[in-house]
């Protein structure tokens, strides 16, 4: 009796839920938009003087070329050419084999392969050491570079403005590929980057950016803007990774959004890579399989891209809940905002997707859908959709029209250079924390090293044996990727970031 | 004349002492290092009362396993519990018997170091029913709070003096957790390690939260 009961409750819970999706099916008209046509989407970011037709684009930021160049030869030492020169200097390294670890604290510096019959200057870290370039200095430019076989990373931005990072070659070094941290107004193009552990090319707490015509692949994250703001991600070519276009909010850090992220014309293709993260990390969450991933950040426009065979799906939106290794931030609002997908063309994604999107596709009455194009998971307030009818899809359905169909008006957000991060008295602890340190440990979270807030605990009084610490790290965590020594930092610089570390509160 | 027998006596005893030394060192080259194990043996028999004839625990006496425990952990434990650094607070109540045992069985830091020995090479265990919980949650946090010391699947680290979690129970952990919370553990200024941890238990938002991460725990080193 009780049995009856309860299958005849089902019965008569599957037919409402199936009658109410089917009648709502039937009774909605397609709405077709034309993204030719119709009004196009003006952007988040409105600097003042600045060109908004195609023509009088700003494809340039690091300022007039410097006079004084230096040459460097096979056998030679471009940190020593560096180090001898004053600020404002190009540097032209030849064809070789360079084993070193660049330092540029210096203004206006520009190191420029010279690329002879297809030969570069290569960079090879022999898998020994950390870094090929960190620069600190503003109006920065690398061009022409090969870099191979660094553990930590290809080329890293701490805190410098007005950067061109661009025509390199970069494969197998280390955890980020390209990453300007903190840096205001750059560009990163025509790069070419693979086999990195995280993210091939890392935008972290920056603002004011183009990633353009990069072929990214064989890494966990292809391109990932992180707690930055007002970038363009276009025309680039993203494939074989775990994950191909991120715009994350990773909480913990101490820029606390993502906002106004555009990605725009890419090949966004077969990033079902294995995904090799630190398991545990952030970025491990990943699955493999993902086209696009949108977690938390907010004004993110996706536009005539080509999205195909992701298996998972083509584009993921997502709140900071539902992802996996992800602590929430109190500070960080953890929702994706405003998402908007315009005309793209999504193709045989989703074929091999996970339980949780199957689940939810049962949910929506989509039995036997073959492929899945978009998934998403958690509020998304505010979000829009043209011509949802063309894609695979669930949890959009409260998306409304969108009143644009085209970003035709945005060009980029690129600037004339723009002033060096003002650094006041006392505070190069916290810009040294913001610059560098936040890369790859967040306030409360696995990113790449262990959450702040532990570090904390394990030095609670003794700054001076966390200056000492990062100085000359030792291995402790066999799950962990090795820290990398800080010492190209002064002792007092150490002491004070230590210090500085030790009383964040988030 | 007492003196004398004596000393009559004393070459009979000598040469019995001799050949109780060459028995002895018979003894010791034929069982090699494992004399040391059965020292620990024996002592471990008076754990074995409440931890469990396997080291495996027992949550109705309130005895954690220490089956496979980090060695220097468990000595480090023990000379805390004989040195009154822990089982001190009036609402410790296991960790007072547990510092009246230690003080009874285990006679110095050499008796401390054999049987830590000893439990730390035990075969680990498991929960036999894990504790239920959201383990996406219990993921999450404890990849965010725990597992950067405890490691990532909560099997310690000796060299952040970390101990494994995975075969604990859950009530131990819940206990041992409100302990560092709430300053009846960690407190002492020689007590490093405890210190650091109790900094750690006040940063988890709830009762639930721990919930969630002793699910975690308790799926990690299980068979798949």
């Amino acid at each position: 009796m009780k049995k009856g009961v309860i299958v005849g409750l089902l019965v008569a819970a599957v037919s409402f839920g199936a009658g109410t999706y089917f009648g709502r099916g039937s009774k909605q008209d397609l709405t077709i938009s034309s993204s030719t046509q119709g009004a196009s989407y003006s952007g988040g970011f409105k600097p003042e003087g600045v060109a908004t037709t195609p023509g009088a684009a700003i494809r340039s930021v690091a300022g007039p070329a410097p006079a004084n160049v230096v040459v460097v030869k096979d056998g030679e030492s471009i940190q020593a050419a560096i180090k001898a020169s004053p600020p404002g200097t190009i540097v032209r390294v030849m064809p070789g084999t360079y084993h070193e670890t660049v330092y540029i604290d210096k203004d206006d510096i520009r190191i420029i392969g010279v690329i002879e019959a297809g030969r570069r200057a290569v960079l090879d870290g022999r898998k020994q050491l950390n870094d090929a370039i960190l620069y600190s200095g503003n109006n920065f430019v690398a061009e022409n570079l090969e870099i191979r076989n660094y553990k930590g990373n290809g080329i890293m931005g701490q805190a410098g403005n007005n950067f061109e990072i661009r025509n390199n070659l970069i494969a197998d070094s280390g955890v980020y590929g390209i990453f300007p941290q903190l840096g205001k107004n750059g560009i990163v193009e025509h790069n070419v980057v693979s086999g990195i552990a995280d993210a091939a090319i890392y935008i972290g707490m920056s603002d004011n950016i183009l990633v353009a015509h990069n072929d990214v692949f064989d890494s966990v994250a292809g391109i990932e803007i992180e707690n930055s703001r007002h970038a363009i991600v276009e025309h680039n070519y993203v494939h074989n990774n775990s994950g191909g276009l991120l715009a994350f909010v990773t909480p913990g850090l101490p820029i606390k959004d993502t906002v106004d992220v555009i990605f725009r014309n890419n090949f966004v293709v077969g990033n079902n890579h294995p995904n090799f993260g630190a398991p545990g990390s952030t970025v491990s969450g990943i699955p493999a399989g993902t086209g696009i991933l949108v977690m938390a950040a907010d004004d993110v426009v996706i536009e005539g891209n080509v999205i195909s065979e992701n298996k998972v799906a083509g584009l993921i939106i997502t709140d900071h809940a539902h992802a996996q290794n992800i602590t929430a931030d109190p500070e960080s609002e953890p929702n994706s905002d405003r998402v908007k997908i315009l005309d793209n063309v999504m193709l045989r994604n989703g074929y091999d997707t996970i339980t949780e999107a199957k689940a939810l596709l049962l949910a929506e009455g989509k039995v036997g859908a073959k492929n899945l194009d978009i998934v998403r998971v958690g509020p998304s307030p505010g979000s829009c959709i043209i011509n949802r009818h063309q894609y695979v899809t669930v949890g959009v359905s409260d998306f409304s029209e969108c009143e644009f169909t085209n970003t035709a008006a945005t060009v980029n957000y690129l600037l004339p250079p723009v002033p060096p991060r003002e650094i006041k008295p006392g505070e190069r602890g916290k810009v040294v924390y913001l610059g560098i340190c936040t890369g790859c440990h967040t306030y409360n979270g696995r990113m790449i090293g262990p959450p702040v807030q532990v570090i904390q605990a394990l030095y609670m009084d003794n700054p001076q044996g966390l200056a000492d610490f990062i100085a000359r790290p030792v291995k402790k965590r066999p799950d962990y990727p090795e820290m990398p020594p800080q010492d190209y930092l002064d002792p007092e610089t150490r002491l004070a970031v230590a210090q500085y570390m030790l009383q964040v509160t988030n | 004349m007492r003196i004398s027998n004596e000393r009559a006596a004393a070459p009979g005893r000598r040469s019995r002492r001799i050949a109780f030394t060459a028995w002895l060192g018979t003894v010791l080259l034929i069982y090699g290092s494992g004399c040391f194990a059965a020292d620990g043996d024996k002592l471990f028999a008076q754990c074995a009362a409440c931890h469990g004839t396997r080291g495996e625990g027992n949550a109705t006496f309130n005895a954690p396993a220490i089956a496979g425990q980090d060695a220097a952990y468990l000595e480090r434990q023990l000379r805390n519990f004989r040195n009154r650094r822990r089982g001190v607070d009036k609402s410790d109540v296991p960790g007072a018997q547990m510092q009246a045992a230690a003080l009874a069985t285990l006679a110095d830091d050499a008796a401390i170091a054999k049987v830590a020995s000893y439990a730390a090479n035990l075969p680990k265990t498991i929960n036999a029913s894990p504790a239920p919980g959201n383990l996406h949650n219990g993921n999450n946090l404890y990849q965010g709070k725990c597992g950067a010391c405890h490691g990532g699947a909560a099997e310690g680290n000796p060299a952040l003096n970390a101990p494994r979690l995975a075969g604990l129970d859950a009530p131990y952990i819940k206990r041992q957790f409100a302990h560092f919370r709430n300053g009846v553990r960690g407190t002492d200024p020689q007590d490093t390690p405890g210190r650091q941890m109790a900094m750690m238990a006040k940063t988890l938002p709830s009762e639930r939260d721990l919930d969630d991460i002793i699910a975690f725990i308790h799926r990690q080193g299980r068979p798949k």
